[in-house]
């Protein structure tokens, strides 16, 4: 894969690119999904090919090619070029700097995921759903996937590095019904469970089959809760729904290219600006959010990204002010601060964007029951249901699985239907409590969408139960 | 036979004397994006994936690959039978589709399968220069796809097909505008008029003010009315949600919960849209009537889902792509009947004061 994707970036430079990178892939993916007691789906794909990126006059060019060899090497690079040299307009382009590096990733692991037998995935998958089907519950559902991609970067400035990436993850969710109201309850969080990069072990300690009969149990219950009622009132926010506003609300608001609108016809723009860099307040004195693409077990972790930077750790957000942009080298370089390190592309067939790698909201100090001894009256809010925002990260709401009322810093009843809603800046500084690091969990999540042509991100963040004051709750059409 | 289907009868006699399905899906495509008025991410694909399902005593499992070599297709098919061995009896499996006549629909354009990379530019240069004074934001892609099935009962279909989307988004800080076309003939799709649209549609909406929430009469543009019917359908319009009770038709088919006015069908078969004679298990196509006058006349449904209603229940041709089995059968090509109001002026002056919607950003469904 090296010699091909060296053979592509001499053929762009030779056909007059300035500058040229490639990347040679190899996908495989497995998924194994039970449902109802049945093997739902059982699919194993695979995915090779290059992608070339070029820069001609000023202008990007890409192209990918589904075929990993010398002639369709050199002939996506052409194409790229061809493809740059058509692009209308004047351009110039300038990238930060980055010092030519080799090297090697692999990640760390016990057991090869792709080594354990079909027939083991499918068990666990069988043994978690049973434990969930209880009460009313109609449809439960477990998955188990694993991910290995071998990828090759080879760029005219002398970068040529090596990944091999191992993922697995899973989840299990239980769907309960009766006349008009339908409830589900999932583990480890919705949305495809969660994923880590690592080996089985990952899926192992994730005990699905440990968790179900309380998934079950809890979907059933939905039924007969009481729907959560509006008002404004202090919110608990469990670790796995505050990575979703961490995503939601932090993530995408800080990614460069929307700052600079090159995302608006498709996932939006951000209410921030390259001037609130360093000044603008997003949030409380408690509020410390970093990205760490050095994070272990992470899904954004590497050793360099698309454009060959080395991963770091870098302060997003530092006591509640702006502290950094996830960047690529033409945005750093457009901003003037910053070195780039967060492109990534979904396979070989898509040229890099600016996306998270591992977003964390740092932990505070002490434990979820200290936080919920300071709240007289309020709800503790488990688990993403459902979410929405603005074009420029702005407007929120979210609704989650579960709520639980809190009295006099106790948890009581459930309610079911719970949504809250803000505005980005006046939620986070809203945020008067994180709880400590040993209740800090990271979770991985494999659908964060953007691009045209549409791309999947595989990202994780990492939060601590968080309590926000004074927030809007229960609001319905 | 094409060569999609040669590809697929290939992969099918590699899978040996099993049960098996293969599907091909080739893609040669190109992407202007363009962001300010400048082309800044512009992207060609060329590939091939060949999925094989393979059925082994009612144990189903399917693998893919894009390696499309003699080596590649062995061992794609060797990990779809280890996938069916692995697997436990579906008692839901249908079988493989029979083999069947499809429809003649159109959907390739020879002019516009022609477009190459300096095309694509030039045409979302045409847009941005439609434009005016407003920076403009979007897309202009064109792509050739085929798609073939092939089974072992004996089924094999083909299709050939080209696509256009132009989607333009005109703004500056204080105003913003949105209008796409979409059409699988070049001819049929002037990315000046999308353009010119999205800068006429800003231009009305500098100074705007800022809404209080409240409920308003409206009057949405076709693209929010879309985006709304589609994100009913995931749920209510499919046989999985249906079958799963999640869906809001459960109990309710032949009654009339929506205005008389609005009536849905899913009609692939419409060359005006992007026309489809068979679904992604080879099965054709037909047109579903989903909502009539009001009333609600029931769902999509494929083979699976259809095994397992129990009642006799036929596909109607809606298997989904891999990417999106996990949510069964789903509508994939809206048609929504129009009104007597002759156009959106016509339907504001009955609305009186209220607002106009051109389109709605993420969307979500909360329960």
């Amino acid at each position: 894969m090296k010699a091909l994707a060296e053979a592509a970036v001499d053929a762009a430079l030779g056909a007059g690119a300035s500058y040229a990178d490639a990347r040679a892939v190899a996908l495989r993916r497995q998924y194994v999904i039970t449902k109802n007691g049945n093997v739902d789906d059982l699919s194993d794909t695979e995915s090779d090919g290059m992608g070339v990126r070029v820069l001609v006059g000023g202008a990007w060019g890409f192209a990918g090619s589904g075929r990993l060899d010398d002639s369709a090497a050199r002939d996506a690079a052409l194409r790229a070029v061809e493809f740059a040299r058509a692009a209308p307009g004047r351009h110039t382009k300038n990238l930060t700097s980055v010092e030519p590096r080799t090297g090697t990733y692999r990640t760390p692991l016990e057991r090869d995921p792709f080594s354990v037998p079909l027939t083991e995935k499918i068990d666990l998958c069988l043994r978690a759903e049973a434990g969930m089907r209880q009460g009313d519950v109609k449809v439960t559902v477990a998955m188990i996937r694993a991910q290995r991609e071998h990828k090759v970067l080879v760029s005219s400035e002398g970068t040529n590095v090596e990944h091999e990436i191992y993922e697995c993850g899973g989840g299990i969710d239980a769907y309960a019904s009766s006349d008009d109201v339908s409830q589900v309850r999932s583990y480890p969080s919705q949305h495809s469970g969660a994923s880590a990069q690592g080996g089985w072990e990952y899926v192992e300690e994730l005990g699905l089959d440990r968790e179900a009969p309380r998934v079950g149990e809890q979907a059933s219950a939905l039924l007969r809760a009481p729907a959560c009622p509006p008002g404004r009132t202090t919110i608990i926010l469990s670790p796995e729904q505050a990575v979703m506003q961490v995503h939601e609300s932090v993530g995408h608001p800080t990614e460069l290219d929307r700052v600079y609108g090159t995302e608006a016809a498709y996932a939006g723009t951000s209410f921030l600006s390259a001037d609130d860099l360093g000044s603008l307040r997003y949030g409380s004195e408690q509020m410390n959010i970093t990205a760490d693409s050095t994070t272990a077990g992470g899904l954004g972790t590497f050793a360099f990204d698309d454009e060959g930077v080395p991963a770091a750790r870098e302060a997003i957000v530092e006591a509640g002010v702006l502290r950094g942009f996830l960047s690529s080298r033409e945005t750093a370089a457009q901003l003037g601060a910053g070195r780039g390190g967060s492109m990534r592309a979904d396979g070989w067939a898509r040229m890099p964007l600016v996306r998270m790698t591992n977003l964390h909201l740092e932990p505070g100090e002490g434990s979820f029951e200290e936080l919920l001894a300071d709240v007289d009256g309020g709800l503790y809010l488990e688990t993403n249901k459902s979410w929405s925002i603005d074009d420029k990260r702005l407007n929120f709401q979210f609704g989650t699985q579960v709520a639980w009322e809190i009295e006099n810093g106790k948890l009581g009843r459930m309610l079911r239907d719970a949504t809250y809603t803000g505005v980005t800046p006046v939620f986070w500084s809203k945020l008067d409590a994180v709880a400590g690091p040993e209740e800090w969990r990271l979770y991985g999540l494999t659908n964060c969408g953007k691009g045209q042509p549409g791309q999947e991100a595989h990202v994780s963040h990492g939060a601590a139960h968080a309590r926000f004051r004074d927030v809007e709750v229960g609001v319905s059409a | 036979m094409s060569r999609v289907l040669d590809l697929a009868d290939e992969a099918l006699r590699t899978a040996g004397g099993d049960d098996a399905e293969v599907l091909v899906h080739a893609e040669r495509s190109g992407v202007a994006r363009f962001a300010a008025s400048i082309v800044h991410q512009p992207t060609l694909i060329e590939n091939a994936v060949v999925r094989v399902r393979i059925a082994r005593d009612g144990k189903v499992g399917w693998a893919a690959t894009n390696r499309v070599d003699a080596e590649g297709l062995a061992e794609v098919a060797r990990r779809a039978a280890e996938a069916a061995d692995s697997a436990k009896p579906d008692p839901d499996f249908p079988g493989f589709s029979p083999p069947a006549a499809y429809a003649e629909v159109g959907g390739y354009d020879e002019e516009t399968a022609a477009l190459g990379a300096a095309d694509q530019a030039r045409l979302a240069a045409a847009a941005i220069e439609a434009a005016g004074n407003f920076g403009l934001y979007g897309i202009y892609t064109s792509g050739v796809t085929e798609i073939a099935v092939a089974s072992s009962t004996g089924l094999a279909a083909e299709q050939e097909t080209t696509d256009i989307v132009c989607l333009c988004l005109a703004a500056d800080n204080e105003a913003s505008g949105w209008s796409e076309r979409t059409g699988w003939r070049a001819a049929d799709v002037d990315p000046a008029e999308p353009a010119r649209e999205a800068a006429e549609t800003a231009a009305r909406t500098r100074g705007g003010a800022e809404l209080e929430p409240g409920a308003y009469r409206a009057v949405l543009e076709p693209v929010a009315v879309a985006d709304l019917v589609r994100w009913f359908s995931y749920d209510s319009m499919g046989a999985q949600g249906y079958l799963e009770e999640r869906s809001y038709f459960c109990g309710r088919i032949g009654e009339q919960p929506f205005d008389p006015k609005v009536s849905i069908a899913d009609d692939a078969l419409d060359s005006a849209n992007l026309p489809r004679p068979f679904d992604f298990e080879g099965t054709p196509k037909q047109r579903v009537p989903m909502i009539e006058d009001g009333v609600i006349r029931g769902v999509v449904w494929d083979r699976t889902t259809a095994a397992r209603a129990l009642d006799g229940q036929s596909t109607t041709g809606h298997a989904p792509p891999d990417a999106w089995r996990f949510f069964g059968p789903l509508p994939m090509a809206f048609d929504m009947a129009s009104g007597e109001a002759g156009s959106a002026e016509e339907l504001a002056e009955l609305v009186g004061d209220g607002i106009f919607v051109t389109r709605l950003h993420y969307l979500s469904v909360v329960d």
